[in-house]
Order: C-alpha cells, then structure tokens, then sequence
C-alpha cells in the first residue's frame, strides 16, 4: 500500500468514525447540555457579571463562553471517547481491527468538536438576538482561521485526554474538576493575570489558552495581527506536541489490549 | 405496637439511608470522593469568584465565595439525592423497593438524609476555602446561625433533589435534568448575581427556589447580623424544601402505583 493509500484509507476510517459518532451523541441529551444549555447559561451569568466592566464585553462572553462548551464537549465526550468502547465492549474488537484506533478516535472527536462549534452559534444568537447586544467581529477572516486550528488543536488535545483516562482512571476521577479549571487556566472569561504567577507555565502548555487568546483577540480586536499569528504558531506546535505524545499513549493502550490483556480491568 | 411500629420506621430510615449512601460511593475510592465533593466544587467556585473579582474589585470576593460556598449544597442535594433513587431504576432494584412493605415515606426521606450531611460538609468546605485564599472574614458571624442556616439550605436543596430523584425515574435524561436544574439555580438562586439588578420576572422565579434564602441568609450572617433577623428567611426556606420534598414523594407514590397497574416498572 502506497503512502497516499494509506492516507485515503486512514481519512475513510476518520470520516466514517465521525459520521457515526455524529448520529449517535446527537441523541444523547447530556450533550446537548454541554453545547446549548451550559454555554447559554454561563454566558447570561459572565454577561451580567461583566456588564460595563469590560471593553467590548458582549464579543468578550460570546467568544469566553462558547469556549466553555468546546471545552465541555471534548472533556466529556472526547475524554470518554475510548473509554464508551470499554463500557459498550467494544474496543478489543476495535483495537484488533486493522484500521488504526488513532484515526477512529480522531474521527470521533472532530465529531464532538464540529457539534460543540454550535455553542458558539448558540451564545452569539442569544446574546445578539435576546440580549439585544450588538455583536461585531472585528477580523472576520483571522477569526475564521483561529477557529479552523482550534478544532485541529482540540483533536490533538482529546486524544490525550481520552488515551489518558483509559490509561488511569485516578486522572479521570477529576474529570468534573477539570472542567473549570482549564476555564480558569485558559483565561475563557478572564485575564489569567489575575492567576498567580505559578500557574502561568500550565496555561501555556494548555491549546484552549492559545484559542481562547487568538479568539477573543480576532472577535474584538484588542490584540494586533502579529499577537495573533504568534498564537496560531502556539497552537500548530503544541498540535504537533500534543499529536506525538499521543502516539506513545495508544501505543501502550494497543500494548495493554493486545498483548497483557490488562484493558479491561480497572 | 405504636411504639414498635415507629422503631421500625426509624431502622428503615437510617439503614436505607446509610445503604442508599454506601451504594453510591461503594465502588468510589477515597480519591473520586476528594475529587468529587472537594477538587470540583473548589474549581468551580474559583471560577466564578474570579470573573466577579474581574469585573468588581476583590472586595466582592466575599459576595462570591458565600454564594458559591452554598451551592455546594445544591451539588450535594441534587445530584447525590437524584443517583440515590434513580439508581435503584438503573441498578434494577426498584421492583424489591416497591415489593417491600416498608414505609414508603421513610424509605424516601431516609435518601436524602447522608446527602444533608455530606452538602453541610461541601458548603464549610467552601467556606474555608474562601478564607485560605480570599481571606474572607467571618470573625462577625454567629456560628451556630451558620450552621443552622446550612442545615436548612442543605435540606431544602435536597428537598428539590428528591423531586428530581423522583423525575429521574419517568425519564432516561436523568443527567440533563439536574444539570439543567443546577445550573439554573446558579443564575436564580443569587449566588453569582446580585438579585436586585435581574429582571422582575427572574426575581419572581427566584423566591420560589431553593437556595434563594438561605444564600441571603448565610451572607447577613457572615455580615454580622443576628438569627432573628434572619428567621423568617430560614424558616421560608424551610417550607420551600418540605414543599419539594413532599411533591416528590406524591410523585413517587403515583409512579410507584402507575408503574405496578401497568406493569412499566422498568421501562425506560
């Protein structure tokens, strides 16, 4: 098989993947919450809350709390993403088939990204249309961009949350925590200066910082083309980054599927 | 034989309130307990208490934290009162429940009864976490108003959660229910916003919920004001968490006797 076979065969797996992951968690109500509930509730608090405070602060909690969702989405749905195959039995016969388990999990969390993507529809109708703010996105086309390398940069990231939760399940017992602390770490609704300088390293290693930042700088144009191109650079590397280590990690989930048999138990 | 009959009622209670507890967190080790009641409201809690010091000063910290602290009293009644009757949906064990000729009103009750306690646990946790790292003062508070007004926070969030337990088993959206539910009582309850400032309406809604005054209640105390002013809030409270607590015991009978005539016990 040719390098670009390979590359055909190996999307057919993620599109199909995607597809069915797309049918499936569309039925399943607690995501919905994730993506139109949540998001919708937080960015009515983060409005309040924010109301005259903050320069261009309707864009600011459009931008910070559809974030919340995406980020919701991929903790939840992406962190379970091998996990659900534990649960329903199915990822020994997943992790013997021959298409790779790295390229069906991808297909899977593009899936949950695209469907959390609506969080942002979500908050900017509701805050345009029932809030009655007026919303601008003062760079469009640097918005459209960030947006793209935000779900490529979400994918690398929940393929090594869902691998690590398989991995250990101690890390996934805090998964209801660290929901709000990569809000906070990531600077969603609030400058992380207000963090303590210690905490700067881990917001740095963190993707949905580098989105958060070229997000909300594109939507209300406080920061400058140069701060925003300088975060898309973050984002590719830690992508990158991100999509290495994940290698590593699946190969020791198919070492523990296929040859210690030690998968299944917990 | 009265006598005998209330002693038995009371072993039902407590044992179905400690078996009921046991089986939530049985299979939990001490770290998903700590992740669960300590780690995640922690989180949360700082979250909302730094989008508030961002836009208002960290003198509102305080504002924050007391409002956050005591939502952890609807995290514990809510979700913990909800998985403890509708687990017995999912666990199957809902046709002994009802085949049972146990009180149904103390095996009901006894649900929420660890819950209480474990809420009471969370929202002084809370509370001390906001004088670790907010240093809020609570140097005016009447402790023993504190804990009273904690106490019947605690029951009448947990009053809605029996409610919700209740929904839990007429519907597979368990899951969206109550985090529907919770996350409204962030907006509605006070903890977050100032409810002088939201809409008529909102304010409307508001009195109707749980939280709402025992909020209120627990940031006058902390503010220095004494338990007879703050009586009639508590005692309102009160009457709101028994109102939940018995629609949900209505709702539970009338699922309990719809579900045996139609032989729907565990449909889902």
């Amino acid at each position: 098989m040719t390098a670009w076979q390979r590359i055909k065969a190996n999307l057919r797996v993620v599109f199909m993947a995607f597809e069915i992951e797309l049918r499936q968690s569309f039925t399943d109500a607690f995501v919905l919450f994730g993506i139109i509930v949540q998001p919708t509730i937080v960015a009515f608090m983060a409005l309040w809350m924010l109301k005259d405070q903050v320069a261009n602060y309707a864009i600011f909690v459009v931008v910070g709390s559809a974030m919340t969702g995406l980020w919701t989405t991929l903790l939840f749905q992406g962190g379970n993403s091998i996990t659900g195959e534990r649960w329903t039995g199915t990822l020994e016969p997943l992790s013997c088939a021959p298409a790779p388990l790295r390229a069906v999990v991808s297909g899977k969390l593009l899936a949950n990204i695209t469907q959390s993507l609506l969080s942002l529809i979500c908050c900017y109708t509701f805050i345009s249309l029932i809030m009655g703010l007026p919303l601008t996105i003062a760079n469009p086309g640097l918005f459209a961009g960030s947006i793209v390398l935000t779900v490529v940069a979400f994918i690398a990231f929940g393929l090594i949350i869902g691998s690590l939760f398989i991995l250990n399940p101690d890390v996934q017992r805090f998964q209801n925590g660290l929901e709000f602390v990569v809000y906070i770490f990531s600077g969603f609704l609030f400058p992380i200066a207000l963090l303590p300088m210690w905490t700067t390293p881990f917001s740095y290693i963190l993707t949905p910082y580098w989105a958060a930042r070229a997000l909300h700088a594109a939507s209300s144009g406080t920061g400058s083309d140069g701060e925003i191109y300088f975060c898309w650079a973050m984002l590719i590397v830690f992508s990158i980054l991100y999509a290495i280590v994940s290698k590593f990690l699946f190969k020791s989930i198919l070492r523990k599927a296929r040859e210690d048999a030690t998968l299944n138990m917990q | 034989m009265i006598m005998e009959k209330l002693k038995l009622n009371i072993k039902i209670f407590f044992e179905g309130a400690y078996l009921s507890y046991v089986g939530l967190f049985r299979w939990l080790s001490p770290s998903t307990y700590l992740a669960t009641l300590i780690f995640s409201p922690l989180t949360q809690m700082l979250f909302f208490v730094l989008i508030g010091t961002y836009a208002q000063g960290t003198d509102k910290a305080y504002f924050y934290v007391i409002g956050n602290a005591l939502m952890n009293a609807a995290m514990s009644g809510i979700y913990g009162v909800t998985m403890s009757i509708g687990g017995d949906r999912w666990d199957g064990t809902l046709p002994y429940l009802f085949g049972a000729p146990a009180n149904r009103m103390t095996v009901f009750l006894g649900r929420a009864f660890m819950h209480i306690l474990n809420g009471m646990i969370g929202v002084l946790t809370g509370l001390l976490w906001g004088w670790l790292l907010f240093h809020i003062d609570y140097s005016a508070a009447n402790p023993w108003a504190l804990l009273l007004t904690i106490l019947v926070t605690t029951f009448s969030t947990s009053g809605l959660g029996l409610l919700m337990g209740c929904i839990g088993l007429i519907t597979r959206n368990v899951m969206f229910v109550n985090n529907t539910v919770y996350f409204v009582l962030l907006v509605f309850s006070g903890a977050n916003l100032d409810l002088a400032t939201l809409p008529s309406w909102m304010r409307i809604v508001s009195n109707y919920l749980p939280l709402t005054r025992g909020i209120a209640s627990a940031r006058l105390i902390i503010a220095g004001h004494s338990l007879t002013e703050v009586l009639p809030l508590l005692i309102e409270e009160f009457g709101i968490g028994l109102f939940f607590a018995l629609l949900g015991y209505s709702l539970f009978r009338w699922f309990e006797i719809t579900a045996k005539k139609r032989g729907t016990l565990e449909v889902f």
